[in-house]
């Protein structure tokens, strides 16, 4: 009996080859080279990149001789009185408080025309991080055109979104949520 | 060299002997009670009995087959008389005694460092051998082989594969940032895929398989990428100005639906897989995002605020006939169209949280599938009857599976950290 189903074994297994050997294999084949994607050197290059630009930053803060001292200073007067700008619940609309923050904002990004500003929108976590990611960009563009129109160059101000994925308040409460739904403005060098 | 040789023999006629006399239908329809399906404990066919082997064996039998839907497990053993798991070897009657309608037999050896399992189905009432299959490999992969005997149960039995092998790409924090990874769809077998300290987000797997798409800010941006899974080979393939985000595979696999804000609010777009610019198929000036495809390509589902608060629409896939699908909840996201093609899974905001919903796409039957916890991020398993998602259920953000109609819900997460953002895999 047992030799009996061996063989049938055999048979079947050579059937299985010709009939449907090719799914088969993708499976034996995608499965063996799984393993090493985990450890692939792709990924690597991009860390170092991650690195280089903080590394960049340092030295050249650093290293401002004399001369540059000046717009050093005035960038982080700049960098300390760009004030965030915070919305209501699910809306990216300007409120009246924000429009005066940002005629503020825009008056002292005038005085220094070299500043380059990011702004950065975000979101609290109640709404699904997909469209946050859109509401946040939508947030951070609405301040860009209200700069504009206040007289800002528009190549100075770059704009990205982060959605939910960086909370400046960790809380899960109406406090945090309120301090979440932003604009941050990231003076660049 | 790790190399599953999966050589096995299915036996076939028995199987069609089974759908021809007792019909697929029959067996698991709606009202009809479940089939008491027993696991007998795993012998030893050579060579001394491991206990890891059979633990691993029956676990992931177990958990496949009570998700599965048309049975109710039991691995209590029986007293029998011989150790055989061949026909013939041993006797149904303490099996049908125990209530059993179905019984799987399975046996391992040992040789050269190789694992051989042989898994049998059987249909006790008519003491009838449904599926026989043998595999081998190393005792790493004793798990997967048991999965794939599991999903050869779901062909016999209903007719269709189970999805059993599959993989699920997931985003998860257990480093500190948000990395994508890939494991069992069981939660076994944690491999990562991405590697850059950012943020990724989203992925979704091409129809063939061996490749993601997903959104990282590896560069600063949320730009949109595609990773060679089997060579880990990565390109960039939409870097526009804004976001790039939601990306989603088209069944035809040369073309992704993804949402981009080049031109103003996020609109939905469609590229090539080499991130060329084929068409722009929403013009809103509301948000639109998170397109999903139906199963044959003509049409997409995807959320717009464009009356107010986020929705679910459907268009054709030429952007035309636009029409809301969700018509209860003031904030429903995250449309996902059943392999199947005929319903959608979607969140709907509850109180703090989401909870999954699934929906005919006429928007008929309209019915909510979770309760516990927050829930969200619903993907299908590639046969339409399972559907995997986040939740957070007091703690962390945790992957979970269940059935189509939200029963047999069972945590898969391991691992440390949040997870969120499943996807599971086409077969392989």
């Amino acid at each position: 009996m047992k030799r009996h189903v061996a063989g049938g074994f055999l048979v079947a297994g050579c059937m299985m080859l010709v009939a449907g050997g090719c799914a088969k294999e993708q499976v034996v084949n995608k499965d063996e080279g799984l393993a090493p994607t985990a450890a692939v050197a792709p990924a690597a290059p991009a860390k170092k990149e991650v690195v280089k630009e903080t590394v960049q930053q340092t030295p050249v803060k650093e290293s401002a001789v004399k001369e540059e001292a000046k717009p050093v200073s005035q960038q982080e007067e700049l960098r300390s009185a760009l004030e965030k700008i915070y919305f209501d619940f699910d809306s990216s609309r300007l409120t009246e408080a924000d429009r005066a923050i940002l005629a503020k904002d825009a008056g002292f990004m005038k005085k220094d025309a070299a500043v380059k500003v990011r702004i950065e929108g975000n979101c609290d976590e109640r709404g699904s991080d997909e469209y946050n990611l859109a509401l946040g960009q939508k947030r951070a563009e609405a301040a860009r055109n209200y700069l504009v129109t206040m007289g800002v160059a528009t190549d100075r101000l770059s704009v990205i979104s982060y959605g939910k994925e960086k909370p400046a308040d960790p809380g899960h409460d109406e406090a945090a949520w309120v301090k979440n739904r932003r604009d941050e403005f990231v003076v660049l060098q | 060299m790790k190399k599953i040789f999966l050589v096995m023999a299915l036996l076939i006629f028995p199987a069609a002997v089974f759908a021809a006399s007792q019909g697929y239908l029959e067996v698991t329809a709606p009202g009809t009670r479940l089939l008491q399906l027993a696991i007998a404990p795993p012998v030893a066919l050579a060579g001394p009995e491991n206990s890891a082997f059979s633990k691993d064996i029956v676990d992931a039998l177990r958990f496949d087959m009570t998700l599965a839907g048309p049975f109710n497990v039991t691995t209590s053993p029986v007293t029998e008389g011989t150790s055989g798991i061949r026909p013939g070897d041993f006797d149904f009657t303490p099996w049908k005694a125990a209530g059993a309608d179905l019984l799987i037999k399975t046996g391992y050896s040992q040789a050269n460092g190789n694992v051989t399992l042989e898994c049998r189905l059987y249909d006790v009432v008519r003491s009838q051998e449904l599926a026989a299959k043998r595999y081998s490999g190393s005792a790493k992969e004793l798990r997967r082989m048991a999965h794939t005997f599991s999903d050869e149960i779901m062909r016999v039995t209903t007719g269709e594969k189970g999805p059993f092998t599959g993989k699920i790409a997931f985003v998860s924090t257990r480093t500190g940032n948000k990395e994508i990874y890939l494991m069992d769809y069981d939660g076994y077998n944690v491999q990562r895929v991405t590697h850059n300290g950012s943020i990724n987000l989203n992925p979704d797997f091409s129809p063939s398989g061996r490749e993601l798409i997903y959104t990282s800010y590896k560069k600063g941006n949320p730009d949109l990428y595609r990773r060679e899974l089997f060579t880990g080979t990565e390109a960039r393939i939409s870097a526009r100005r804004g976001i790039n985000i939601t990306g989603a595979w088209a069944p035809d696999g040369n073309r992704i639906a993804l949402a981009m804000s080049k031109d103003g609010t996020s609109q939905i777009y469609v590229i090539s897989k080499d991130g060329k610019e084929l068409a722009r198929l929403t013009h809103s000036n509301a948000i639109d995002v998170s397109p999903a495809w139906s199963p044959d390509g003509s049409r997409l589902a995807f959320v717009s605020d464009r009356l107010g608060k986020p929705q679910v629409f459907i268009m054709n896939a030429d952007g035309s006939n636009v029409h809301r699908l969700t018509t209860s909840g003031a904030y429903n996201v995250s449309p996902r169209w059943s392999p199947k093609g005929d319903r959608i899974a979607y969140c709907r905001q509850m109180g703090n949280g989401f909870q999954i919903f699934t929906i005919n796409q006429d928007g008929s039957g309209d019915t909510q599938l979770t309760t516990d916890g927050s829930n969200e991020h619903p993907r299908w398993s590639p046969d339409g009857r399972y559907i995997t998602f986040s939740s957070r259920r007091g703690g962390a953000d945790a992957l979970y599976v269940m059935r189509a109609d939200g029963t047999g819900q069972a945590m898969i997460s391991r691992g440390k950290g949040n997870d969120s953002h499943p996807v599971w895999s086409p077969r392989w």
